[in-house]
């Protein structure tokens, strides 16, 4: 599904979170919105995942406008910071959530939920812990869920909010690859976010660099490195 | 683990021997005067006449009509007492706008205004001689010195118990977890019920314990509204004072007995509940 | 709540939005909002000149000023009493401890009424502990002692329940430092632990003076309730209410409302003032 920004703009209070920003993002690709905190990025994603709402402009999937859509019925496989796994429910549970949440028309059976949640474990490679509860995890693992409970819903695209924001270095490097191999397998269009250039340019087809709620530059990351369009980029990807 | 084990290494971040146990003297002391001899007293003169005496006592007629007023204002108190609580929490952590610190300011106002003020306020906005107090008689209802105004002003010196409870915890947990399940398409009931309340169900519980021990002993606020007329809107603390000055001691100290009972209940199963609650609170820490 | 969203409500994907709204401000305004505008109201028709007048009578202002005063007492009491208990249910392990703690919560959960005879009746002069002050030549019961053993036995949750976490949180380390620069274990403790103790302790004592001063159930028994000697001020509402004298009750009213309003200013004061030097709290 191809998503389509246009003129997007936000303030929180007297805070201008976003200037208005334009941004076509292609079918199936895997984009990093790289920027340092408060340059408007997380606010972009949860703008597109519904979580928030831009004060003007539109937001298009496959042509068609979703800027008012709801959080509901956007199906934006969703990956927060903190994962925000449902500390009560085992990881089964927390899985299968969002198919238990379908209308009752929609809803597969609890042997097809069941099915399911057996398939993705075993994708995100960890089948023997759906008994487990979050807080029986360690953080990789977590991260794991996370995203198998965002790819239950048959998500129309996967958005994540600093993916490896908590994880220590050899296990992030490990989980870049294990979301690449999931990007090129399901073919989904996916939005990370990030404040590591490392990552975003190892990982990403397009990078977005955003500072102080406006894009600075969008393209390949090897485009960016060779011909930063600014100051700001040139210093940003040079830590 | 015992303190004297751990007394040669942490000598210097605990007491001498003796300066310890004359301040654990002076708090089994202080209490002793102030709560455990009252307590102590309220059975032993409860029961100064014996069992029999004690319990024909509370089969009283206007004994049993006040304590069935009084689980009938708790009864009705708690659900408004706790839905309220429940929307103003969510109303104040889960949204973004102006004037919130206003508002909970107002909702935490009864905590800090005499209950006999609380009462003097419902008796002048429904009075008989005040606009809307008119209005009611011309239309048959009556509020002060009937249920309804009984009612309001328990709900009033109760206002606070649960917001304040669930408020810092929903804080506390932010809202990662709900918008979660907001993206994988759940609707608002869903969300509050399969997430929401089991992460705030022991908070919730706590505050309605709270709400339930004042909710059975308000006497102020009650007094002043209830009008005291024996058999109808009479309280169970209500009775107490009213018997109490009829120098019925052994009917006044039982009505209080049992009221002690029920106030000895609510702050076990809170102890208990207290105990539960930290294993949680560990495990949401460990998370 | 259409009206309100937009510029005063931020816009939000959380659902509930008018039903949580709608409940909270409706339920805010029947129960708080309209009862304390109509005595407001009230006072506003009687008008400020008589409103003063009433609570310049002797009887009034004499029983405004003993509730506060007593209420300050009590506070204060509570104030050193809840500091030593909070320590010692925190910091000691012994026998009965958790009966001490839960006996702690107890005026919060006795209705005042029990608690107003049980203390009169404890501490009247044929009572069990007012006979043997009775022999040392004290009444306690029926003077103004009694009304302050009453609020203190109110009070006395307070400050404990708020100093208690804050003692739990004291990093060892800050008395282990202050031991080694040579400071003894008193001088830690009235030079770096009371102070840490401080503002907690103070919000516990506003809290616990604002529950006195609008005490009424458990110390009307034990009070005598004699005129300008013994006579608390919801007592006089009380009194001013059952001869229909509204006006007067409601002047009373006003009066008791202000000094609830002054402690919870402090309180808020105490607060901002701690959290700008302490940075927490």
């Amino acid at each position: 599904m191809n998503i389509d920004i246009d003129g997007i703009a936000k303030e929180f209070g007297t805070t201008t979170a976003l200037s208005p920003v334009s941004l076509q993002i292609p079918s199936g690709a895997l984009v990093a919105l790289l920027g340092p905190s408060g340059s408007g990025k997380t606010t972009l994603l949860r703008i597109l995942g519904g979580l928030e709402f831009p004060d003007r402009g539109r937001v298009l999937f496959d042509g068609s406008d979703a800027t008012h859509l709801s959080v509901q019925d956007r199906r934006a496989g969703f990956v927060f910071q903190s994962y925000a796994l449902f500390r009560h429910m085992t990881v089964a549970q927390n899985i299968a959530y969002g198919l238990q949440a379908r209308p009752r028309r929609q809803r597969p059976s609890a042997p097809q939920i069941e099915a399911r949640v057996s398939d993705l474990l075993h994708m995100i490679r960890l089948p023997d812990i759906g008994g487990r509860y979050p807080s029986q995890l360690s953080g990789g693992q977590r991260q794991r869920v996370a995203l198998a409970r965002a790819l239950a819903i048959d998500p129309r695209m996967l958005l994540l909010d600093e993916p490896f924001g908590a994880l220590d270095a050899k296990v992030r490097k490990e989980l870049r690859q294990n979301l690449r191999t999931i990007h090129d397998d399901t073919g989904l269009t996916t939005v990370f976010v990030t404040h590591d250039q490392d990552e975003a340019m190892a990982l990403a087809d397009m990078v977005v660099v955003m500072s102080m709620g406006r894009i600075e530059q969008v393209g390949h990351p090897q485009e960016i490195r060779a011909a930063p369009s600014s100051d700001f980029v040139r210093e940003f990807i040079a830590v | 683990m015992s303190d004297i084990a751990l007394a040669p290494r942490r000598a210097c971040t605990t007491e001498a021997r003796p300066l310890r146990a004359a301040l654990i003297a002076l708090a089994f002391a202080g209490l002793g005067l102030l709560v455990f001899a009252p307590l102590a007293l309220v059975f032993g003169h409860a029961l100064s006449d014996g069992w029999a005496a004690s319990v024909a006592a509370l089969r009283q007629p206007d004994a049993l009509s006040a304590i069935r007023l009084t689980l009938l204002i708790t009864a009705l108190t708690i659900p408004l007492n706790a839905g309220f609580g429940i929307a103003a929490a969510w109303f104040v952590t889960r949204f973004e706008f102006r004037g919130k610190a206003l508002l909970i300011t107002l909702i935490d106002l009864p905590f800090s205004v005499s209950p006999v003020v609380a009462g003097l306020c419902i008796v002048l906005l429904f009075g008989a001689n005040s606009a809307m107090g008119g209005w009611l008689v011309a239309h048959d209802m009556t509020v002060v010195f009937a249920l309804p105004g009984i009612l309001l002003a328990t709900v009033f010196v109760t206002f606070p118990f649960v917001a304040r409870e669930l408020i810092p915890v929903m804080i506390e947990q932010g809202r990662a977890e709900e918008e979660a399940a907001l993206t994988l398409g759940a609707g608002g009931w869903r969300v509050f019920r399969t997430v929401t309340l089991p992460n705030i169900r022991w908070a919730l519980i706590y505050g309605v314990l709270l709400c339930t021990a004042r909710a059975m002993g308000e006497f102020g606020a009650v007094a002043v509204v209830s009008g005291k007329i024996r058999g109808q809107t009479a309280t169970m603390p209500i009775t107490i004072e009213m018997l109490y000055n009829e120098y019925l001691s052994t009917a006044a100290f039982s009505m209080a007995a049992l009221l002690t009972v029920f106030a000895l209940l609510t702050l076990l199963v809170k102890t208990l509940l207290e105990i539960r609650h930290s294993d949680q609170l560990a495990a949401m820490r460990r998370h | 709540m259409a009206v309100l969203s937009g510029r005063l409500i931020r816009r939000s994907a959380m659902p509930g939005l008018g039903l949580s709204g709608g409940i909270t401000l409706a339920m805010v305004s029947m129960v708080v909002l309209l009862p304390i505008g109509a005595l407001l109201a009230r006072g506003w028709q009687f008008g400020p000149a008589n409103l003063w007048e009433v609570i310049h009578h002797p009887r009034v202002w004499a029983a405004l000023f003993l509730s506060f005063r007593l209420a300050f007492l009590a506070g204060v009491a509570n104030l050193i009493f809840g500091v030593l208990l909070a320590w010692v249910l925190v910091r000691y392990r012994f026998p009965g401890r958790r009966i001490l703690d839960a006996a702690v919560d107890l005026p919060f959960a006795l209705p005042t009424a029990v608690a107003g005879i049980a203390l009169t009746a404890l501490y009247a002069p044929n009572g069990a502990i007012g006979s043997i002050a009775a022999q040392a030549g004290l009444r306690i019961a029926y003077t103004q002692w009694g009304i302050l053993i009453a609020l203190i036995f109110v009070g006395l949750p307070f400050v404990t329940r708020t100093v208690q976490p804050v003692i739990e949180e004291i990093d060892r380390e800050v008395e282990e430092a202050s031991a080694t620069l040579g400071a003894s274990r008193l001088q830690t403790l009235r030079r770096v632990i009371l102070p840490m103790l401080a503002p907690a302790a103070l919000t516990g004592f506003a809290l616990a003076m604002a529950r006195a001063v609008g005490e009424y159930g458990s110390v009307i028994f034990i009070a005598g309730n004699i005129p300008m000697k013994t006579e608390i001020a919801p007592l006089l509402i009380v009194i001013q209410l059952e001869q229909f004298n509204h006006d007067a009750a409601a002047s009373i009213g006003i009066a008791m409302l202000a000094i609830s309003f002054a402690a919870l200013l402090s309180i808020n004061l105490i607060q901002i003032v701690t959290r700008a030097r302490m940075g927490h709290v």
